[in-house]
């Protein structure tokens, strides 16, 4: 049997590689995040049928859980390990012919151990080794927001610093707490230990866990450095961070919440909070003249949805949620590599710059507008099967709060379809009559974002494909007893 | 043939002629044609056909149906003969525009979704097959750029807000009986509350009510009608718009059923009575608000939205005969309104977009073909006998006199003399009167242009003298909707309270006008004089000094203009500008200043804690 454990350990390996292989030659090294992925995405799809069928525990070292760090490869970890994979491959495709200047060697280095971090995080059972993780996820993204190397990159990476150190030493310090009064940093011991202590005494320790990952999670109001840092970031970048990196940080915040504390009481006050983010994101994304800062905007309002669906607390809610997270990093991520080349034509952020660019670039726009489409939720793309499922979820419920709540909802999406459909008109409909000379993106780069949007159409068209593994992910949450069981035996 | 074949031919049809569009455009025309002639021949073959097939089951594991019945078959057949009417008027219209590939596609892939539309057999094909008709439309409304930027985002907007209802609406009929078939939905819904039937009935009819463009929801109508490439008015007013009519009838008489939807509430506030009222006010004021515009165009829209009106008072008032007749004005209305356009867009095209009508006039010699048609069209839209309006228009007086509804019977007249009015302000400026001095040489429409135009010219007629031809159909419409059905020849209707004999009339006015024409022949012979020898005040008009149609109806035009605003465009502007004022004021949370931004993390810690103080929920 493949071990789960090279999801995580070759491109930590690779990464660290690398710096020798660009001595031997400069050429090769964009190659090996593309490899590297691959390597992740085969071994990822080729685990999952038998994670679904039973959990797979890592014991590194041989040491015994609650002893020993492990791995805990279930349902959730191996569907965002897959969607991590998947995303930095075709992301790292398309940054073949993306990433021209600047040390590239270093850029490679930290996306590289950006998506190991990810990874990481997804898989990890020990409380500690997420924090490594996300360590390690958090300072490779704060370089990478500044690699272009100008005033804004830097003045925004800055800001997220500040802020991720805060959250840092908070997430440290609710570990901190917790192995006090617990003495142990396994994650499903501390879930089964957490009744034998007074709740003050858990309290002080949750908040501060759930501050400090909120904040990469992009959880209003912890959000504000997301905005300025997705936007000045390199465009590959950019849909990383939106695509995984935020919804990494939502999965640890979940799984604090679900798995180690059981605070599902608290879920209702983050019912509130996602609708509050998703109207927060999508009313500062409607009048952004700044095309990446809108997307940006727009990720905090997706965000804000899957808050709303994960919070729901049943079955169908968080796997609608995971849902929207795949179709989210899918949907979003098209828009930033194909946002990344319409800049890179035209040289300038601003949506008034784009006029006219759908002549120029025929395949990129329409790349663009199948990404908008998605995201906004019209069928037949993967955003309407997700809404749907979350609107299903929530009026299942059959509380009249949710069926409000999804009221204010869908009036975020036509906020949002408002913004989306103004940007099509200005790519299509504004700008020169005249026949101008064609200027497309590199193949590659197209090759790659059409690889988006056939999964984003192959969902939307048949989410049963992946019902399976959704379903499966969420009775991992609602089912936290199985998951201290299957750890400790 | 089986559905699923119709609608494959259908989206295929429109990727095959945008793709041939990349080898050559004649190529790019001849298969959008013969997709769109080949999708009216197979719909003709399914006519009566009654089946159903269940033809996909990935999406959530929920059975996708496609279903064909009479009423299902009546809107499609119409769907895909004005489509290709309006395809084939295209072919020289829309010659040297740019991106006509992109065009031709979007035109077919917005018959093939109202195709899907009519045939779904389950709520959410439709909902699917009617997101994809939204934002196909916008794209196209969006076509001819500048003011049409507008309109569009206007009407995907408003749209959007329709689609949410029904998408919540569809959810929850999902979530509460476990099926989407219409049909299962139908009998599930029987024992439900009347609450959660009226709850369907209010939230389905904010989106269909948007797209027929009922008061106060019809704002997007106009400006989209005049920004759209004419032969595409045609087709968003003649069909697109018209899948309101067809998502009334299915949610009141074929979801909720007849029996309920009639008798929901008490008296005067029952759902049908006030949908009822709202259409006579759809029907009186903008007919109204049309005789002010200049716009060719724009008056025909705003003759679409009181149109509408019509459809929706005889359909909600709820008898045989309303429903009946509100059917049938639906395929009038598509065929003379699509006729009206499409001879407004003979005149655009002769002229080079001109539509302005202050500066036309005149072109009756000109523009033979387009004068009858605007003629004929005209006479639909006001309901002169012998045309096909007058047929469903005395439906619907019928239905109201009959239905002791002597206010909405006034609406509906007061509505009709409104559209004479305007129609006839249309007609002037348009085609009669002096002819400018730089349209004596202009363009000639082209035959393929001018076929529509006769077809359509022939189909009124056709249908005024002989409505027994589509209300048979009709009639089997509303039997199937649990009506009782109406005597139907194929000259009129019989019933015990009147009789409607178009023979009777045809004779008549054949008679008559034989009399007149042998009066005029008897009498003293009249000279004709040249278009040119006019004469204003007893003097001779000086040539390019003095334009007669400028400023038509000026003094009504004084007097309403005050009280024909539209005060519900205004005040959604209104509260677009405050949302959107208010967006700008929610972006300064992000003040860019990090010290801020700390401060939020501590603020988040502090309201977590005061939650749990609070609630002591955890």
């Amino acid at each position: 049997m493949v071990n789960p454990i090279l999801l995580i350990v070759v491109p930590l390996g690779l990464a660290f590689a690398l710096p020798i292989v660009n001595l031997i030659s400069k050429k090769i090294i964009k190659y090996i995040p593309v490899l590297a992925f691959l390597f992740n995405l085969i071994l990822s799809l080729l685990l999952i049928p038998k994670v679904l069928e039973q959990t797979i525990i890592v014991k590194i070292g041989g040491f015994h859980p609650p002893f020993g760090i492990n791995l805990f490869v279930g349902p959730v970890g191996i569907l965002f390990s897959t969607l991590i994979a998947l995303a930095g491959f075709l992301v790292s495709i398309y940054a073949l012919s993306y990433i021209k200047e600047g040390p590239k060697e270093k850029y490679h280095i930290l996306y590289l151990l950006l998506l190991t971090g990810a990874t990481g995080v997804v898989l990890t059972g020990d409380m500690f080794n997420l924090f490594v993780f996300f360590e390690i996820l958090c300072i490779s993204s704060y370089a990478l927001v500044a690699y272009l190397g100008n005033k804004a990159g830097i003045e925004s990476s800055i800001k997220y610093l500040i802020q991720g150190s805060v959250g840092s030493s908070l997430l440290l310090l609710g570990i901190g707490l917790l192995y006090g009064q617990l003495g142990t940093l396994n994650m499903a011991d501390i879930a089964n230990q957490i009744n034998s202590i007074s709740s003050p005494s858990i309290f002080v320790p949750m908040i501060f866990i759930i501050t400090g990952l909120g904040i990469e999670a992009a959880i209003f109001p912890l959000n504000a450095w997301l905005p300025d840092a997705h936007s000045s970031a390199p465009s590959s970048i950019s849909a990383i961070l939106s695509g995984i990196a935020i919804e990494v940080g939502l999965y640890a915040v979940i799984r604090v919440i679900f798995t180690i504390f059981n605070a599902s009481s608290f879920l209702m006050f983050f019912v509130f909070l996602g609708v509050l983010t998703l109207l927060i994101g999508e009313m500062s994304a409607f009048s952004q003249k700044n095309i990446k800062r809108m997307l940006a905007y727009s990720s905090i309002g997706q965000i804000g949805l899957i808050m709303f669906a994960i919070s729901l607390n049943t079955q169908l809610g968080i796997s609608a949620g995971f849902f929207q997270m795949i179709s989210h990093t899918l949907g979003k991520g098209l828009l930033f590599l194909s946002v990344g080349f319409l800049i890179y034509k035209t040289g300038s952020m601003k949506i008034s710059s784009f006029e006219g660019i759908g002549k120029k670039m025929p395949i990129t726009s329409l790349l663009f507008t199948i990404g908008a489409f998605s995201i906004v939720g019209l069928p037949p793309f993967a955003g309407f099967a997700s809404k749907f499922m979350i609107i299903k979820a929530a009026l299942t419920t059959g509380q009249l709060l949710f069926t409000v709540l999804i009221g204010v909802i869908l009036l975020g999406t036509v906020i949002e379809g408002a913004y989306f459909f103004k940007v099509i008109q200005s790519i299509y409909f504004k700008g020169t009559t005249d026949i101008i000379k064609r200027d497309e993106a590199p193949l590659i780069a197209l090759i790659s974002m059409s690889i988006f949007v056939l999964l984003i159409i192959f969902i939307g068209v048949y989410p049963d494909f992946i019902a399976r593994i959704l379903n499966s992910a969420a009775s991992e949450f609602i089912n936290r007893i199985d998951y201290i069981r299957s750890v400790l035996g | 043939m089986s559905l699923e074949l119709l609608l494959i031919i259908a989206f295929s049809g429109a990727f095959l002629t945008y793709l041939s569009g990349k080898i050559s455009s004649q190529l790019r025309d001849g298969v959008a044609v013969l997709i769109s002639l080949g999708l009216v021949a197979i719909v003709s073959f399914l006519y009566n056909v009654q089946t159903e097939t269940v033809f996909y089951q990935g999406f959530f594991g929920i059975s996708l149906i496609l279903r064909m019945n009479s009423l299902a078959w009546f809107f499609a057949i119409a769907i895909v003969s004005f489509t290709a009417l309006c395809i084939i008027y295209s072919l020289s219209y829309m010659k040297d525009c740019e991106r006509s590939n992109y065009y031709y596609f979007m035109m077919l892939l917005i018959n093939a979704s109202m195709l899907t539309i009519v045939l779904a057999g389950d709520l959410v094909t439709f909902f699917v097959a009617w997101e994809i008709m939204s934002w196909s439309t916008f794209l196209l409304i969006s076509y001819n750029r500048n003011g049409a930027l507008q309109a569009g985002i206007k009407y995907i907007v408003l749209s959007l807000i329709g689609s949410m209802c029904m998408l919540v609406g569809i959810l929850s009929i999902y979530t509460s009986f476990g099926t989407v078939n219409i049909a299962d939905v139908a009998n599930h819904l029987t024992p439900s509350s009347v609450g959660y039937k009226l709850f369907l009935l209010i939230i389905f009819s904010i989106t269909f009510g948007i797209k027929n463009a009922i008061m106060p929801l019809h704002t997007w109508l106009p400006d989209a009608y005049a920004e759209s490439p004419s032969p595409f008015s045609a087709v968003l007013s003649g069909m697109l718009t018209r899948m309101g009519v067809f998502g009334f009838l299915l949610i009141m008489y074929v979801i909720v059923g007849m029996k309920t939807t009639l008798h929901l509430g008490r008296g005067f506030l029952s759902f049908n009575t006030i949908l009822c009222w709202l259409g006579a006010i759809t029907i009186v004021i903008p007919t109204f608000i049309a005789m002010l515009q200049n716009d060719a165009k724009k008056l025909l829209a705003w003759h679409g939205i009181g149109q509408g009106g019509y459809m929706i008072v005889g359909i909600a008032f709820g008898t045989s005969l309303g429903a009946a007749g509100g059917i049938f004005h639906t395929l009038n209305h598509a065929t003379y309104i699509v006729l009206l356009f499409l001879s407004v867009g003979a005149i655009e095209y002769s002229t080079n977009g001109l539509r302005d009508l202050n500066s036309l006039g005149g072109l009756f010699k000109k523009m033979p073909i387009a004068f009858f048609g605007g003629l004929l069209g005209i006479s639909g839209l006001i309901g002169v006998p012998l045309t096909n309006g007058f047929v469903s228009k005395w439906l619907i007086y019928k239905t109201l006199i009959l239905g002791n509804a002597p206010f909405l019977a006034f609406a509906a007249l007061l509505g009709t003399w409104g559209t004479v009015l305007s129609v006839y302000k249309f007609l002037h400026n348009l085609f009669l009167g002096q002819l400018p001095e730089e349209h004596k040489e202009i363009k000639k429409a082209p035959l393929t242009m001018q076929i529509p135009i006769v077809i359509l010219s022939f189909t009124i007629i056709l249908f005024g003298i002989l409505p027994g031809l589509p209300l048979k159909v009709i009639n089997s419409i509303i039997v199937a909707a649990g009506f009782q059905a109406l005597d139907i020849n194929i000259w009129g209707v019989t019933s015990e309270t009147g009789t409607l004999n178009m023979l009777n009339i045809f004779a008549a006015i054949a008679v008559f006008g034989a009399i007149f024409w042998g009066i005029f022949k008897v009498a003293r012979k009249s000279t004709p004089v040249d278009q040119y020898d006019n004469y204003a005040a007893g003097a001779a008009v000086p040539k390019n000094k003095y334009h007669y149609t400028v400023e038509y109806y000026a003094p009504f035009y004084r007097m309403g203009k005050p009280f024909l605003k539209d005060i519900f465009d205004m005040f959604y502007n209104r509260i677009a500008e405050a949302i959107g004022s208010i967006c700008d004021s929610v972006r300064k949370i992000y003040t860019g200043y990090v010290g801020s931004y700390v401060m939020y993390i501590v603020l988040f810690i502090a309201s977590l804690i005061f939650v749990q103080l609070t609630w002591s929920i955890f």
